[in-house]
């Protein structure tokens, strides 16, 4: 008699395997949506990304022609902006996973504090990362650099950071909500990195993209600090940057802390498996 | 003085349906009691727990922990309160040491001083003869020794109120008494009010003062385990030796006069009467008719007996 299971079983655990990562991929459709848009944005960001490498384009938009110096700046912002995508959701999945978000939940103060504190560490542990970064980009501007610009460049950073914090806890609570975010994350990610001008000046970007990317906590930052030690032009007076930096710090501050209020509610009422 | 104060406190879980998983609990602890939640899975005792440690919200009721309203004084309460979960023995930083994770829960999460906190971890150690494994990184423990780190992580901040939610479930029988011998210790040193919830009965008749028995989501007793096993001891046990019990068997003893339940654990036959005395001889009757030679004794009803007799409702339900 043939031996049906050595000649299905293979087979079986393949289908069946596709059939499991199918039903986990659709089952959460905000992700599974957004890892099909992202495919589509990548393929249009990379049209974006070649413009930058017309280095007159590049002289004429932001005023230097030095493309390394831009990107290694706008790359150095990439540590913290892992910390707000994954840092801070990844701490609190894993003390959903060991249980220990039921003891911590149970201590004396405000579950925004902690998720903030914790991603405030994290930020302060990911600037190891920037420091190496930032210095190949000050050696590369040393022509330019001044101690004043310096200063300026490195306060633009720590409200920029902070609200990009704000931001961390915001995707904290997406994660807790949504559970399965990697699509979602792949999705952000993409968006600071093609629309906050880290690697493509904002400004020969359409104007609707333009609009997102002013949303986004690190784009004046990272623009102010190119400004004060590149010499760049800025998209806007750095003034009025400075103030939307500020403006942006408290209101990601303020959504940040609706968001934490109403997913604590939930728990409450359902129990921490509902996040 | 009451620290844990329960009045008709319920909770709906809603989905497709309603789930009530508590319903008019009413419940007083006195300060420094040490109080064991008793029941089934899936009674309400973890539910009952949440609410009072504010990690849940009580669909109706209200409920005070050290005077303190759990649904106005969260924060209040957070800072009297020690918690160990149920199945928690996983929740803590696996990649630093047991020392350095009791450090960092007492200072960081309820602000313990350094100084302090590192006198207490030796302390509560050594009482539970932990002193050697402090150093040891938490993820090279046994399910069974993290299980205990994470009850000293309640204690370590002195707690006024202090929630075990199944603290010896996966400690071995010579740590868990140690575990809960020091408990009792520490709680009347420190004037601790601890509430566990369990399933361990040996437990129960070892350190708990008074216990409540929850079954689907009711409270069904509260009084001390000699009063437990009173109220459920109304009945008397002939125990029968035997891990073969027919069906017929076990129709007819149910038959035999006085005789209220027939339940069966491990390799004995307990079979629950008003006047095991008196019904004797006719069990043997039994026995004998169908030829079954085992022995038989008239046995004291246990804690575990007072368990399975609120489980089954008290009542004669023929049922294992």
């Amino acid at each position: 008699m043939e031996n049906i299971e050595s000649i299905t079983s293979p087979l079986r655990i393949f289908y069946m395997a596709v059939w499991r990562n199918l039903l986990t991929l659709t089952r959460y459709k905000v992700n599974f949506l957004l890892s099909v848009v992202t495919s589509v944005l990548w393929a249009a960001g990379m049209l974006l990304f070649s413009l930058a490498f017309d280095s007159s384009m590049l002289g004429r938009t932001v005023g230097t022609t030095n493309y390394v110096a831009f990107i290694i700046f706008g790359i150095s912002f990439q540590s913290w902006q892992g910390t707000a995508l994954w840092g801070a959701s990844g701490m609190l999945q894993g003390e959903l996973s060991t249980g220990q978000i039921d003891y911590t939940f149970t201590c004396p103060f405000s579950r925004y504090q902690y998720i903030i504190s914790n991603i405030a560490a994290l930020a302060i542990q990911d600037s190891l990362f920037f420091i190496p970064m930032f210095s190949v980009g000050l050696w590369l501007t040393s022509a330019t650099l001044t101690i004043h610009g310096l200063l300026l460049g490195l306060a633009s950073i720590v409200i920029s950071v902070a609200a990009l914090v704000q931001f961390g806890v915001i995707f904290a609570a997406l994660t807790l909500r949504y559970r399965q975010v990697t699509a979602v994350f792949s999705f952000f990610n993409f968006i600071i990195q093609m629309l906050s001008g880290m690697f493509i000046p904002l400004q020969i970007l359409p104007v609707p993209l333009q609009i997102i990317g002013f949303s986004i906590p690190v784009t004046f930052g990272m623009d102010l600090l190119r400004h004060y030690v590149m010499g760049t032009f800025t998209i806007f007076n750095p003034m009025y940057e400075w103030i939307a930096l500020i403006v942006q710090l408290a209101i990601f501050s303020l959504v940040a802390k609706l968001v934490v209020s109403y997913l604590e509610g939930k728990a409450k009422e359902e129990g921490l498996h509902y996040i | 003085m009451e620290e844990i104060v329960c009045d008709r406190i319920f909770k709906d879980y809603k989905g497709k349906t309603i789930v009530r998983a508590l319903d008019n609990i009413d419940l007083k602890v006195s300060r420094g009691e040490f109080f064991g939640l008793l029941g089934p899975n899936g009674a309400g005792k973890t539910t009952l727990v949440r609410i009072l440690v504010t990690l849940l919200k009580a669909s109706g009721g209200c409920a005070w922990v050290g005077g303190y309203d759990v649904n106005k004084d969260e924060k209040k309460i957070r800072e009297i309160i020690g918690y160990a979960g149920q199945d928690s023995e996983r929740s803590a930083y696996f990649r630093l040491s047991v020392r350095e994770n009791l450090l960092y829960f007492a200072h960081a999460l309820r602000g313990v001083p350094k100084k302090i906190a590192k006198d207490r971890i030796e302390y509560i150690a050594s009482g539970i003869g932990f002193e050697n494994k402090l150093d040891r990184h938490f993820v090279s423990l046994s399910g069974g020794e993290k299980q205990a780190v994470i009850v000293m992580r309640a204690i370590l901040h002195n707690p006024e109120v202090c929630f075990l939610d199944e603290p010896s479930k996966s400690l071995d029988p010579i740590t868990a008494r140690r575990v809960r011998r020091f408990l009792k210790d520490y709680a009347r040193e420190n004037g601790i009010t601890i509430c566990l919830t369990t399933h361990n009965m040996l437990e129960v008749e070892e350190v708990c003062d008074r216990i409540a028995f929850i079954n689907h989501g009711k409270l069904i007793f509260v009084g001390t385990p000699p009063e437990f096993k009173r109220r459920a001891s109304i009945r008397e046990i002939i125990e029968i030796s035997t891990n073969k019990l027919e069906s017929e068997l076990k129709l007819k003893l149910l038959k035999a006069h006085g005789v209220i339940n027939v339940t069966y654990q491990g390799n004995i036959t307990k079979l629950y009467c008003e006047d095991a005395f008196n019904t004797l001889p006719e069990v043997l009757n039994v026995m004998r008719e169908i030829g079954l030679k085992a022995p038989v004794r008239i046995a004291e009803p246990s804690l575990e007996d007072a368990f399975v007799f609120f489980v089954n409702g008290g009542e004669s339900n023929g049922e294992y």
